[in-house]
């Protein structure tokens, strides 16, 4: 056995030893046993290494990440104790100076969609608010834009029309992942739209629905874009 | 972020030309999607928490694990797609561990030089009342030597990736590898 050798040994394995030296490493493992049998030992190592399987954490960690970033979980999945349902189902009251603030903000809101369904350029859906008129509770009804809908409509019918005739190209779990997201867009948006019928001036349900429809259009996009080029 | 707000991340490698099938998944996230963030979580939680547990061998790895998740819902806008969502995960999980042995201040003593980390094996292969199972074995190791054991061997990094994350000449990279692979030697299985 030599150690200098011995100490070149990782890197001979690696492929990383010069060539001058690489040959004569190569001589000496001719004639030493135990340089040999330390090599092959190594290469069992590096072998071990690469097999070590990937680890489960003991609990699931989802719950407590998806609170620290703002996500609930499923409330299906969870326990809800009944301090945090009354919690959740506390009726919100708000000051006059809070409705004042309110109402401001829902006339901005209110421009603002007006102008972005005036601008060509913004396909995406766009939920109209308007305050109602002679009234001084801030209670707004919301409403897609005839014009708006039919051409978000026609936008996603073009774009899953594109992706149909791609499908083939790209690889299968490609198409899963995207049909997967498709189909969870497509939940959100009907529990929206349910939600909106109960509700039909809920700001949130509107700015929410409106939102999802838009990641659709942007999934389909993306989808589209890349069945054309595969 | 593109015209609609949304955080793009292409669906096809820039660098490798295929597809990533969590491409579509990290967009969604970016833009606030959690429940495709979710998705992301199941599909890596394996090999990440398997990173932390074989880097820090301490019994924090479930809290660094979700600070993984919760830092990299916090830069996915970062994410371009340039490569994997899977690679830009793992360096990410790497940095937050690096950052987390800082915290601890656990850096002392890491990379041996010398013949310390062959000191802790016996000089003959252990019989069956010393042997130890491979993981356990490289619990053992020095942290310095386990870091980047784990790295190159285990996750596939190369000496300079790892020279570069870890603040080492490239030379002491290749060293505590080979001494980490000498000290392992003595627990494989038979």
């Amino acid at each position: 056995m030599n150690e200098h050798w011995i100490d070149r040994l990782s890197e001979y394995l690696d492929g990383e030893l010069p060539d001058n030296e690489r040959v004569a490493l190569e001589a000496h493992l001719q004639e030493c046993d135990q340089c040999t049998a330390t090599l092959d030992d190594l290469q069992r190592v590096v072998r071990r290494a690469q097999s070590l399987a990937p680890m489960t954490p003991g609990n699931d960690l989802w719950p407590a990440i998806a609170r620290r970033i703002g996500a609930t979980p499923p409330q299906s999945d969870t326990v809800i104790d009944l301090a945090t349902r009354r919690e959740r189902t506390r009726r919100w009251a708000f000051s006059l100076p809070q409705l004042a603030a309110a109402g401001i903000a829902l006339m901005t809101l209110s421009g603002g969609a007006v102008w972005l369904l005036r601008e060509p350029s913004h396909p995406a859906p766009v939920a109209v608010v308007n305050s109602a008129r002679g009234d001084t509770t801030p209670v707004v009804s919301v409403a897609l834009k005839p014009s708006a809908s039919q051409s978000y409509a026609a936008a996603v019918a073009d774009l899953e029309r594109v992706l149909a005739e791609g499908r083939g190209r790209l690889d299968t779990t490609t198409v899963r992942v995207i049909e997967q997201n498709l189909a969870t867009i497509d939940r959100a948006i009907a529990e929206a739209q349910r939600a909106l019928d109960a509700d039909s001036g809920n700001m949130y349900l509107n700015t929410h629905l409106a939102e999802t429809m838009r990641r659709k259009l942007e999934l389909l996009r993306q989808a589209a874009s890349l069945a054309r080029v595969s | 972020m593109n015209e609609l707000g949304l955080g793009v991340a292409t669906l096809e490698h820039e660098q490798t030309g295929r597809t990533d099938p969590d491409a579509v998944d990290a967009t969604l996230a970016a833009s606030g999607d959690a429940s495709a963030f979710e998705r992301l979580y199941r599909n890596h939680v394996s090999r990440i928490y398997g990173l932390v547990r074989r880097m820090l061998n301490d019994d924090d790895a479930d809290e660094v694990a979700q600070d993984i998740f919760v830092r990299a819902w916090q830069k996915l806008g970062t994410f371009r797609g340039e490569a994997a969502f899977g690679t830009w995960l793992h360096r990410l999980a790497v940095n937050v561990i690096l950052a987390r042995r800082e915290t601890l201040g656990t850096r002392r003593k890491r990379y041996l030089e010398g013949d310390a980390v062959l000191d802790m094996v016996p000089a003959k292969r252990p019989g069956p009342e010393m042997a130890m199972d491979f993981e356990s074995a490289m619990q053992r190791l020095p942290e310095g030597a386990r870091e980047v054991f784990v790295l190159h061997d285990v996750e596939g990094y190369r000496h300079e990736e790892i020279a570069e994350m870890l603040g080492l000449a490239t030379g002491t990279s290749k060293s505590q590898l080979h001494r980490a692979r000498m000290a392992l030697r003595q627990h494989l299985e038979r």
